[in-house]
């Protein structure tokens, strides 16, 4: 994988003087083995504090009834599902970055696949979360799951698109946990190997025994293969499926046969746009500006221009479609996102999904930090109100002009979805403390000493010169000692 | 069956040779003695071998403390029939024949407890037909707000007390020849009457008098100045071609809907289309009524036009019939008129012109139309007068005065409430302080009650034995079906009580129809045969006359100088009042389901509000949610404003009915009281106030309205035609006439199914027809599901969230014009209307259409909702988990969650949440819980019971088996419900009629309910 020569034009994955692979070790097992910094207190306070309004708001929801929501006999679902899908969407980042890139071979994953796929994770368990809380009688949430029961051959009904999100979700949470703790075995290993007492014993339980033999590596290479393998239809699988809950229905701006790429093409844009906004912060507090670079972050939003125009043209192709069809209720509902009473939300929506990443065609943007963290906000809440848009207006406008509706949300539907960035944050952070964020093993692979000799050695024959503007780390002086 | 057996069996020779000491141990529970003291011994315990014993006094032990654990379990409250009654069947519900308020009706029975009331189809008045007030009626019986015991000197008594304060008055009263006033309501039964005059003839000085909420002394006056006849005709509008109504709100409010509505839409629905035949109607009022959205014609004009209008349009058909015409008033409208007077000249004898005003001289003019008409004697019945409002204005006037003037020694009160719903209310408070002796028999400690010495609760109509007559030789007998559920006494029982007479009311009545009643009727047989049959079927029809012609020939000149006197100065804006159909005069205001029974044109619920034409509201400066004041010269009101399209420029309307301050936790406080605002003009109490000034009020008032978005946004889903268009023969619906699922296919089209097709079992197919040229939107079949169906009440907050549960709702569609004619149906071209005084209107009950196809099916993730093999759509309760996938995908939005937990939350408790109410809830429906989805059934329970009734007579179901309960309530049979499988039914026969067609057919959801296309008989000009 590591044996070929580099081009001299490309940039080091990492960057950093006197870049070693112990110096890897050291600088990722830092936040790990170190004690918790004020940064991480402060940003662990306040996503606890999100974490209880989550409890307190979803108890009150199981307490009273979701008569406690916004939602009304026209508007059956709102905030709830739209953050379900937000969420869902979120986590779509990880895997494609695990899987896809992984068999692509695109090696500057490396750095960050760690981190994502365990976003991936915490977004899913909050997009569970909302599944479970949206039903009238949640306790009996696992009447969704094909379980054998008392009640005669009473099944679930395969017909259901619903249903098939329970499928399409759960596989997808198990194989992207199956997948990230395989990748995590290596480097809970290294830790186990710099722990001491309790530590030490925890470490060495999770790491499964590793002992880093060849045969132990050997298998490890071909498991994540295999599982990039499985996970590769699951990037594209899962948010079609979440696409069909809508796309299968009869609601006009739901029944649209190209839900399912435009699904997929807007999760990937909302979860690279996540990945960002996470890492740009990461790397700073946790000091792993040398493996997470400018190249990192300008591929990811190179990635985000091209998803965000796909999104463009989804929302561009569905209005003439609805103009060509000929139906005046589809045509009404696109109309109607547009001008109609909720206009603010789908202007917001193409403001921040469709203008807003165009800014990265310049060069200028897209290598700005403080610039890519903004747009990258920006994306998240514009991907948010896309399903805002899909879901709230197409519902609140349907067939029958007499139970036309608005819908305001409750306290406890802000709460909710603000107490769901806790829940999360809260996961995210403790991951930060207790397993390396990037991925050591992996990560190692990318120093290529070979390469890099042979790079300046071509540079000192003058074969070729230093790529213009490259003020990188690896500097000729420093290598002729 | 099984020879009886002889056989016996012993338990062994000892039995059988039945030794004594045989039967000595047999006498005892265990034959041999269980050795428990000897157990517990020490020494016992301590033998080698207890083992045995051990175990038996174990059992003993664990069946002795699970015996004594069972005994400590209190028994609740149900407990069973000792002796069965021998009619009471657990579970088979009884009918018995009733009558509410004049409309003969049938109560639903189970268990001895009444649960539903339906019309009795053999009453002349109700034909079976009911309205939501006779719906609602059942639950006021349950009303928690009602006394729980008589009421002396504002505290919780008994009758003995309570007699004897009222005896002992009286007996003082009378020695001292002190005067007794009986202030009523209007009383329908001819016994009580009796009772009253018997009472009168026992002391002296009594005098009754009536007073009407809503009165119609205009109508009976000006008969008896016009034709000597004092009362109200019955009228016949299903013998009217055309129809002009001033101000009358006859199908919704005016003397006898119910009554009125059969007749009317006997000329324009489905039966009188297939003969090309409609009736014309043409309304001309100041607010939008129920009865004006259903107008061929409308005109708005102010109230004070009222008058004039009628004038002119008398003059009108004196020019045509070649007499005299009177002065009239220049009118803006008055070219309409002459076109509506031709309209009327040539239906001559089949018209009926009416008016909603209590003024006597506009009704001695509408004498004069109908007599030029010559409408007596063929629509208008003078010779059979309704009984039905009996209210006298002036005496009401008159027994204030004497009240001020301290001559009213003692005051009897029933069924009035003067201190809410009269406009001098707090003169009539005031004027109590001086009578000494104040009896009220309401229900409840209401305004009125509040300030009376004595409270003698009067029974509930479904407590008790009384009798009705509605309309003259027209006799009914209100029969109980529950004892008193509170500590109530019959109020005529009261009277006979304190006149020292034999106190047996049922006796009475019996007495009364003896004399009265019985030897009018041929071949009845005994008495008590002719009770009996009455009793079953719940009316007896006597000394009918022929209704004869009548002519008129007073001064109509003067007559005419009167109305024109009467509206010379009149205010920038004029008020009207009006009764709402749910609420009306707000007796029943206590009752929940009225309150969140959507009115029938703006859909407003829990409140009264002043309506506003938007024009004239943009020029006030008002817009939705405004608040406007409104004052006369005694009165200051503040209402929320509501924009109402069709409502007259220059006027505002409020209805009457609310504002109650005791009627109950659910009623009171509701809206705000207008009585104060009604007028007096020459003597009699007028719906309306021309001296009012209306400013913009602080603050904003957020109505709880069902529909808020108004029109049809030029969408297929209403389906209207003209007459003309209708009868040339054109096919009713625009394009190929299409029809769902199984029709289409016997066409020979093609549906391609993803999913397979649901199992049927061929015997039935439920489906539905519902008629939009009959439905009138009165809302009865809202209040019957919501009885049959125990449809919770979610109260105001929750349906300002737009979740009210009804089962069935009712879509109002407004069409508009703009000034080339053109109609304008969508939002975005409202700006083009210039004059919103100009309104089309369409009802459209929308319910569970059963789709072949159902959308919601295919997504329930539980199969909580699927197909019944008879095409019913079904939800099983208990298997929903809430995901709320079914009601998003619902085209039709007919399904309705649970929000809350409506039967079991508190903050429900005012409405159908407490015990009492509980009593009145349908035991073959379930109640809901919270987080489940819920919509109509097609009345499975009735399907259910259609089906067991037919086979345990042993034969096929037959069309009219089952009926569901909106159908069953509506006074105008738009809805029928039946079985298409059956080629002899009525629905199967609708639903291939060339009108009838499928809203959003075009989606492939093969709804169930077929809509029959409106048609309106319009004025070609």
């Amino acid at each position: 994988m590591s044996s070929h020569s580099e081009s001299i034009i490309r940039e080091p994955l990492i960057t950093g003087k006197a870049i070693s692979y112990s110096q890897i070790t050291e600088d990722i097992c830092a936040p790990v083995e170190r004690m918790p910094s004020k940064a991480w207190w402060i940003g662990f306070s306040i996503a606890v504090a999100g974490l209880l309004l989550w409890l307190v708001a979803v108890s009150y929801t199981f307490w009273n009834g979701i008569g406690a929501w916004g939602l009304n006999k026209t508007v059956g679902w709102a905030w709830d599902i739209t953050n379900f899908v937000w969420w869902v969407g979120i986590g779509h980042a990880g895997t494609l970055i695990s899987a896809i890139l992984l068999l692509f071979r695109q090696n500057w994953r490396n750095s960050i696949n760690r981190s994502a796929e365990a976003m991936t994770i915490f977004a899913v368990i909050c997009a569970a979360s909302f599944i479970v809380a949206h039903m009238g009688r949640a306790w009996l949430f696992h009447w969704a799951l094909p379980l054998p029961n008392q009640y005669g051959s009473l099944w679930v009904n395969f017909n259901s698109p619903l249903v098939w999100d329970v499928f399409a979700i759960s596989t997808y949470f198990s194989v992207s946990l199956i997948f990230w703790y395989t990748g995590l075995l290596p480097d809970i290993a290294t830790i186990r190997d710099r722990a001491q007492g309790l530590r030490r014993r925890i470490y060495s339980i999770l790491s499964f025994g590793w002992n880093g033999s060849v045969k132990t590596w050997q298998r490890f290479e071909t498991v994540s293969l295999i599982l990039a393998g499985v996970s590769t239809p699951l990037v594209l699988s899962v948010h079609t499926i979440v696409s069909f809950d809508f796309a299968t229905s009869v609601i006009p701006g739901w029944h649209t046969t190209i839900f399912p790429p435009y699904f997929v093409a807007g999760a990937i844009f909302s979860g690279f746009a996540m990945v960002l906004t996470l890492l740009i912060i990461a790397r700073k507090v946790l000091g792993f500006e040398n493996y997470i670079t400018m190249a990192h972050i300008e591929s990811m939003n190179k990635i985000i221009i091209l998803t965000g125009s796909i999104v463009g043209v989804a929302y561009g192709t569905e209005f003439f479609i609805a103009w060509y069809s000929g139906v005046e209720y589809e045509q009404y509902a696109f109309i109607n996102r547009a001008t109609g009473p909720y206009w603010w939300a789908y202007w917001s929506m193409i403001t921040c999904n469709v203008i807003s990443p165009q800014l990265f065609w310049f060069k200028k943007i897209r290598t700005s930090i403080t610039a890519t963290w903004i747009l990258s906000i920006f994306v998240n809440i514009g991907m948010w109100f896309e399903r805002f848009v899909i879901i709230v207006t197409s519902l609140h406008r349907d067939y029958l002009p007499s139970s036309w509706a608005m819908f305001y949300p409750t306290w406890v539907d802000v709460s909710i979805f603000i107490g769901s960035l806790g829940l999360f944050f809260t996961l995210f952070l403790l991951f930060l403390r207790v397993l390396p964020a990037i991925a050591m093993a992996e990560v190692k692979l990318l120093l290529k000493g070979s390469s890099e000799q042979s790079k300046l050695k071509l540079i000192e024959h003058g074969h070729a010169a230093l790529p213009e503007g490259y003020n990188g780390s690896i500097e000729v002086e420093n290598a002729k000692n | 069956m099984m020879e009886n057996n002889e056989k016996k069996y012993w338990k062994g020779l000892e039995e059988l040779h039945a030794t004594p000491e045989f039967v000595k141990l047999n006498r005892n529970e265990f034959a041999e003695e269980l050795p428990i003291d000897e157990l517990l011994t020490e020494s016992k315990v301590n033998t080698p071998t207890p083992r045995r014993d051990f175990l038996k006094a174990l059992g003993f032990g664990m069946g002795a403390v699970a015996l004594a654990a069972c005994n400590e379990a209190p028994v609740q409250k149900a407990i069973p029939y000792l002796i069965k009654p021998e009619e009471i069947v657990p579970g088979i519900p009884n009918y018995y024949t009733s009558n509410y308020n004049g409309l003969g009706v049938l109560v639903k029975t189970r268990e001895g407890r009444p649960i539903k009331i339906e019309g009795n189809p053999n009453d002349p008045i109700s034909n079976g037909g009911t309205d939501a007030q006779a719906q609602a009626a059942v639950l006021d019986l349950y009303d928690t707000a009602r006394l729980k015991n008589p009421v002396v000197k504002g505290v919780d008594s008994n009758w003995d007390a309570a007699d004897k304060l009222v005896k002992a008055s009286l007996a003082e009263i009378t020695a001292k020849g002190g005067n007794i006033r009986i202030l009523t309501n209007t009383i329908l039964s001819p016994s009580t009457k009796s009772v009253i005059t018997d009472f009168s003839s026992k002391y002296p000085n009594v005098k009754q008098v009536i007073f009407d909420a809503t009165s119609y002394s205009g109508i009976i006056n000006a008969n008896k100045n016009s034709f000597e006849k004092a009362g109200i005709p019955s009228y016949k509008f299903d013998k009217a071609a055309v129809v002009v109504s001033f101000d009358a709100d006859f199908l919704g409010t005016w003397i006898s809907p119910v009554e009125f509505t059969k007749q009317y839409v006997s000329l324009r629905n489905h039966k009188s289309l297939e003969h090309k035949k409609m009736s014309r109607h043409i309304q001309i009022e100041t607010g939008l009524s129920m009865t004006g959205t259903n107008a061929d014609a409308r005109i708005a004009i102010k109230p004070s036009q009222h008058g004039s209008a009628v004038i002119a349009l008398y003059n009108e058909l004196a020019t045509l019939a070649g007499a005299a015409k009177v002065t009239a008033t220049e009118l803006p409208f008055a070219k309409k008129l002459t076109a509506i007077a031709k309209e009327l000249w040539a239906a001559k004898e089949s018209s009926l012109v009416i008016s909603g005003s209590n003024d006597v001289s506009v009704q001695v003019v509408i004498n004069a139309i109908n007599a030029i008409l010559g409408n007596y004697g063929s629509t208008i019945d003078l010779d059979n007068l309704s009984n039905q409002y009996q209210g006298n204005d002036a005496e009401m006037q008159d027994l204030l005065a004497e009240m001020n003037a301290g001559k009213v020694d003692a005051l009897f009160i029933l069924g009035a409430n003067p201190a809410y719903s009269f406009a001098q209310a707090s003169a009539f408070t005031n004027a109590m302080a001086k009578v000494k002796l104040k009896v009220s028999f309401a229900d409840r400690a209401n305004e009125t009650a509040a300030s009376c010495d004595v409270i003698a609760p009067n029974t509930h109509f479904l407590e008790s034995w009384d009798d009705v007559s509605a309309r003259t030789g027209v006799y009914s007998v209100v029969q109980p079906t529950i004892a008193p559920v509170y500590n109530s006494r019959p109020a005529a029982q009261s009277l006979l009580m304190w006149a020292d007479l034999p106190s047996d009311y049922l006796a009475y009545i019996k007495a009364y129809w003896e004399k009265n009643i019985y030897p009018s009727v041929a071949n009845a047989g005994t008495f008590t045969n002719f009770w009996e049959a009455s009793l079953q079927t719940g009316s007896v029809i006597i000394n009918q006359q022929v209704a004869k012609s009548y002519a008129f020939n007073k001064d109509i000149n003067a007559v005419a100088n009167t109305i024109r006197n009467a509206n010379k100065n009149t205010s920038a804006v004029e008020l009207a009042i009006y009764q709402n159909t749910a609420i009306r005069n707000g007796e029943h205001a206590n009752n929940p389901w009225l309150q969140e029974m959507p009115d029938p044109v703006s859909k407003v619920t829990w409140d009264n509000y002043a309506a506003i034409n938007p024009i004239f509201a943009k020029e006030l400066g008002l817009t939705e949610n405004s608040m406007v004041t409104i004052k006369s010269a005694n009165n200051t009101v503040t209402l929320p404003v509501l924009m109402q399209p069709g409502q007259a420029m220059g006027t505002v309307s409020a209805a009457i009915g609310y504002g109650r301050t005791a009627a109950g936790k659910a009623g009171s406080n509701v809206g705000v009281n207008m009585y104060p605002f009604l007028s007096t003009v020459n003597g009699t109490f007028q719906n309306y106030n021309s001296s009012i000034e209306l400013v913009k009020a602080e603050g904003t008032y957020e109505l709880a309205q069902t529909q808020t978005h108004h029109t049809i946004e030029g969408r297929d889903i209403i389906k209207e035609k003209t007459l003309a268009a209708y009868a040339g023969h054109e096919p009713a619906a625009e394009g190929e006439h299409h029809a769902s699922g199984e029709h289409a296919e016997s066409k020979g089209e093609h549906h391609a199914d993803l999913w397979a097709a649901y199992q049927k079992n061929g015997h039935h197919h439920w489906a539905m027809t519902i008629d939009l040229n009959a439905c009138t939107g009165c809302g009865a079949c809202v209040v019957a599901c919501s009885s049959e169906n125990n449809v919770p009440v979610v109260g105001r907050d929750e349906v300002r969230r737009r979740r009210e549960m009804h089962w069935i709702r009712i879509d109002r569609y407004y069409t508009f014009e703009d000034n080339a004619g053109k109609e304008i149906t969508r939002e975005k071209e409202y700006n083009q209307v210039e004059n919103y005084e100009n309104v089309k209107v369409i009802h459209q009950p929308m319910l569970c259409q059963h789709c072949d196809h159902a959308p919601c099916e295919s997504v329930c993730p539980v199969l909580a909702t699927m197909h019944s093999s008879e095409g019913l759509n079904q939800m099983a309760y208990n298997r929903c988990i809430g995901t709320r996938y079914c009601a998003n995908n619902c085209p039709y939005k007919v399904r309705r969650f649970n929000w809350f937990n409506y039967w079991n939350d508190d903050r429900f408790a005012n409405y159908l949440h407490n015990e009492a109410a509980y009593l009145a809830l349908n035991p073959d429906v379930t109640t809901r819980f919270r987080g489940v989805m819920e919509k109509c059934s097609f009345c499975a329970q009735r399907i259910q019971a259609g089906k067991l009734k037919a086979k345990i007579e042993h034969r096929p179901l037959k069309d009219g088996d089952v009926v569901t309960a909106c159908q069953q309530g509506c006074p105008a049979n738009a809805i029928v419900f039946g079985d298409v499988n059956d080629p002899n039914s009525e629905v199967a026969k609708l639903i291939k009629g060339d009108r009838t067609y499928f809203v959003l057919e075009e989606i492939n959801v093969q709804p169930g309910i077929g809509y029959m296309t409106k048609v309106r008989n319009t004025i070609e000009s």
